[in-house]
């Protein structure tokens, strides 16, 4: 990459404004052929608004883009696909009860027949040692060859620009490995890399340069290998990142809870059934259940909650209180409180105020409600008090919850479920899209409340953060949860393969045959 | 000049009450043109449906008597479509209301005694009820779509009605007539203002639409309803039970709408006959919508649609306009009212344009 070369792709001043929101301001940087360049920021620093309108979704209000020294022009994702930019979303458009090969056949813009097709999907597969049966069902697929799929519908237009929006979020380490191997080889043969990412490790594994937005402005431009997690991380969110306390002396009290032998069908088609789940968490331990999303987590968290019932009581035990057949709301009084993954819908209502989404759970622990009536006053009370102290930026508990970013969103659900102070939280994904500074927040909240006494079970696909917060870690695959193992000697290595399906006691799973894991 | 949909941050609160408004003044608008074109007198046609029967003070009367009906459907209705239970076959429950009634009132012919008009309200709601478990069991159990069972079910009760009257409840007196015998005194609403006909009806519906606003704003169960319409899967997180909230909703509804039946039959009816079948149920869904399925707004639009109603009959005996010219001015109110909901959550900018300046 010698510095003369004319860029593949240049931003020169892009500005995109939104109804009361300036997404882009200004934003300069350019691509070199052949670089992996990031793109890093917070949710809601421009990313996602800035790459739509290199893709042709969106156009932007000021500001130019040039491809190879021209103007680019594309007016639609078709148009830019036919200059060359391919992009790889985070979430997957696939047909799940269609082959492989029919999915990609359904994503091209030229016809082309089956067999013609097969052979260009093979060679793609072969150049870059991909593996991927093109006759295999989507739906019997993993995540990581979900978006091999992705990559290979990408790879058959020859890009010269690859974007990958968040590309490892759903993957194991092995796939992570396997996946930067596979950029690595396309930026050799000349294809650019855009990557967006959020995650510092990888970035500095990969990549060449790295542009930092935050608040829709380029703030700085650096080489990565140059800086450190945190001197970018602290970049990126312009200000200290402070790291989660975590006392040093734990000691854990009784079990507070216990699942025994859970098992439950799948709910729907592609569901997952969990098979034969047990468990126990102390008061005052944190349970980190690592995996890789659609293996079970969301089924795991129903059924934890009371939205999906046990097939006994006894099944589930709440501080020796059998409550595998109770209501949500009887196990919430008991003292276990959820939170799914879902925020907008699930966990809370986006058009409720706040103060209604308070009433959502905490109408019996907080006593929100008495006689069938709701207590206005003291449902705003309560709102405000989860905007004070846990510094949600809101306009007051009459703010609606779909009017939150998703990181002020997530603080107040957290603020909701931990000023109850249930005997058990269960909570997943309880960063997933958060900022930085929120997720520090949040994560000391919950290691705060563990040090109070009571038992966590984070599901997280972050393994990050389940390292730094958990005691102990399970892992989640197909349904069925591997023996807990002590945080202090779990290795990357160990949990990858148990991600990816290797199922018995940790300390049996074969040898890794990826040498150089993702460090953590 | 091109313009194109905008998704706004927020609903527009403004919208939200501006729309219903704007759809009456522009079906106005609309209906007199349309009047005019096929050949009627448009602007008499819209003077005397939407303002006569309100400046002609006998005419308040009117109002009183064909607002109650619509407005205790529409109130039932309206908590309903709260939680996206769509009922809407509240004709079905009003009729089967009403011969309920119609029956306790064949059976107490020969007696009299206060109790009777409460039994016979009593036997509307449980008439109501009864009709609409039929499709409130078909949904929880088989989750077979309410909206056509309970439409369907209308009709069948039609056909009820006339097997009845034409049958075995034909008044013996009537000369061959199909209807029953007259309500005695104390099967018949008594008048509540001296020298008018605004019976019982009037009253109850306000009442209904007081308690409805103070249940759906102020209870656990208006939450309830309103999280498992607006929300579902925050609904069972928060330990609410989508069956149980369907079933309430739909008895409610069939309940309010047997009322209806009932106090029609007892009141402007006075006896059971083939055409008490007269769309309450159905313009009770415009009224519901009209009012954003709200209890308080819900208040006005049955006094509009009544206007309607009222203003019609007016038109039909002064401009000759036929009456079915009232349905069309109806349907059109409906129409419009759902295509201005999109301005609601949208706005509506030029193609190009940047900011928020030119937006409506």
């Amino acid at each position: 990459m010698s510095g003369e070369t004319q860029a593949r792709l240049e931003m020169a001043g892009i500005t995109k404004r939104f109804p009361g929101v300036l997404a882009n301001d200004d934003v300069s940087f350019a691509i070199k052929p052949g670089e992996i360049h990031a793109l890093l920021g917070e949710n809601g620093a421009g990313k996602s608004t800035l790459v739509k309108m290199i893709y042709g979704i969106m156009r932007p209000d000021a500001g130019e883009m040039f491809w190879n020294g021209a103007p680019l022009k594309a007016s639609s994702p078709k148009a830019a696909r036919r200059l060359g930019i391919g992009m790889v979303f985070q979430h997957f458009s696939l047909f799940e009860a269609l082959t492989v090969l029919e999915n990609i056949a359904l994503g091209m813009d030229g016809g082309l027949s089956s067999r013609a097709l097969e052979a260009k999907v093979r060679e793609v597969l072969n150049a870059y040692e991909l593996s991927l049966d093109p006759h295999r069902v989507v739906s019997t697929l993993s995540v990581g060859e979900r978006q091999r799929i992705e990559i290979v519908r990408a790879l058959l237009l020859n890009p010269k620009l690859l974007i990958m929006d968040e590309p490892t979020s759903v993957l194991t380490p092995q796939e992570v490995t396997q996946l930067f191997k596979t950029l690595r080889q396309l930026a050799s043969e000349g294809c650019s890399i855009l990557y967006i990412s959020h995650k510092l490790n990888e970035i500095k594994e990969l990549c060449d340069t790295a542009t930092i937005l935050r608040g829709g402005r380029v703030v700085d431009e650096c080489d990565p290998k140059q800086e450190t997690s945190k001197s970018m991380a602290e970049k990126m969110i312009g200000g200290d990142l402070k790291a989660v306390a975590k006392g040093t002396e734990r000691t854990f009290g009784e079990v507070q809870l216990a699942v025994n032998n859970l098992s439950l069908g799948r709910g729907h088609a592609f569901g997952t059934a969990l098979k034969d789940i047990s468990f126990s968490v102390h008061g005052g331990e944190i349970l980190g259940i690592a995996g890789v999303a659609g293996n079970g987590q969301n089924e795991l968290l129903a059924a934890l909650s009371g939205e999906q019932h046990a097939e006994a009581d006894g099944v589930i035990e709440l501080c020796g209180r059998p409550i595998g057949t109770s209501e949500p709301s009887t196990r919430r009084k008991a003292g276990l409180c959820a939170v799914p993954e879902e925020r907008h819908g699930h966990a809370a209502v986006p058009d409720y105020s706040l103060a209604d989404n308070g009433i959502l759970t905490a109408r019996h622990r907080r006593e929100l409600v008495r006689a069938g009536l709701i207590k206005n006053s003291a449902s705003h009370d309560f709102a405000d008090e989860i905007i004070a102290e846990f510094g949600v930026m809101a306009t007051g508990s009459k703010a609606t919850a779909g009017s939150l970013s998703g990181g002020n969103l997530q603080k107040f659900i957290m603020g909701r479920e931990i000023l109850q102070t249930p005997e058990v939280l269960v909570i997943s994904q309880p960063t997933w899209g958060v900022d930085a500074g929120a997720a520090a927040f949040i994560h000391q909240a919950l290691v705060d409340m563990a040090a109070a006494g009571s038992a966590i079970v984070i599901i997280s696909q972050d393994l990050d953060e389940l390292l730094a917060l958990s005691d102990t870690l399970s892992v989640i695959n197909e349904g069925k949860l591997s023996a807990p193992m002590a945080v202090e000697n779990a290795s990357i290595e160990e949990i990858g393969l148990l991600m990816g399906g290797v199922h018995g006691e940790p300390s049996l799973a074969t040898k890794p045959e990826a040498s150089h894991a993702v460090q953590v | 000049m091109q313009f194109r949909f905008e998704k706004r941050a927020e609903p527009s609160r403004t919208m939200l009450y501006v729309t219903p408004v704007a759809a009456v003044l522009l079906t106005m608008v609309l209906g007199a043109i349309i009047f005019t074109i096929i050949g009627y007198d448009g602007i008499g046609a819209v003077r005397e449906i939407f303002f006569t029967p309100l400046t002609n003070s006998l005419k308040w009367q009117d109002l009183a008597v064909k607002a109650a009906p619509p407005l205790i459907i529409g109130g039932g209705l309206s908590i309903g479509y709260r939680a996206n239970v769509w009922n809407i076959g509240a004709e079905g429950q009003y009729i089967v209301g009403g011969l309920a009634a119609t029956g306790v009132a064949l059976l107490t012919q020969d007696m009299s005694g206060w109790w009777i008009l409460p039994l016979m309200g009593i036997a509307g709601i449980a008439g109501g009820m009864a009709y609409v478990a039929v499709p409130a069991f078909l949904r929880v159990r088989l989750k077979v779509n309410e909206i056509l069972t309970t439409l369907m079910l209308t009709y069948v009760a039609v056909n009820i009605l006339n097997y009845l009257v034409f049958g075995p409840w034909k008044s013996p007196t009537s000369f061959g007539q199909p209807q029953t015998v007259a309500f005695n005194d104390s099967q018949s609403l008594p008048y509540i203002i001296e020298g008018t006909i605004v019976q019982a009806g009037a009253p109850i519906a306000i009442i209904v639409a007081l308690v409805a606003w103070f249940v759906m704003s102020r209870t656990m169960f208006g939450f309830q309803v309103t999280t498992v319409g607006a929300a579902p899967k925050a609904a069972a997180y928060a330990g609410f039970s989508a069956n149980k909230t369907i079933l309430a909703v739909l008895f409610i509804s069939g309940g309010l709408a047997g009322l209806a039946g009932m106090l029609e039959a007892a009141g402007p009816f006075g006896r059971m006959v083939p055409q008490f079948p007269s769309n309450y149920g159905f313009t009770a869904i415009i009224v519901a919508f009209l009012g954003r399925l709200h209890p308080i707004g819900v208040l006005f639009a049955g006094v509009v649609l009544a206007i309607t109603f009222v203003g019609g009959e007016v038109a039909q005996t002064t401009i000759a306009l036929p009456n079915p010219a009232v349905g069309i001015f109806q349907a059109m109110m409906l129409f419009l009212l759902l295509a201005g909901d999109v301005l609601v959550r949208y706005r509506i900018v030029r193609a190009g344009a940047t900011g928020g300046r030119e937006a409506i």
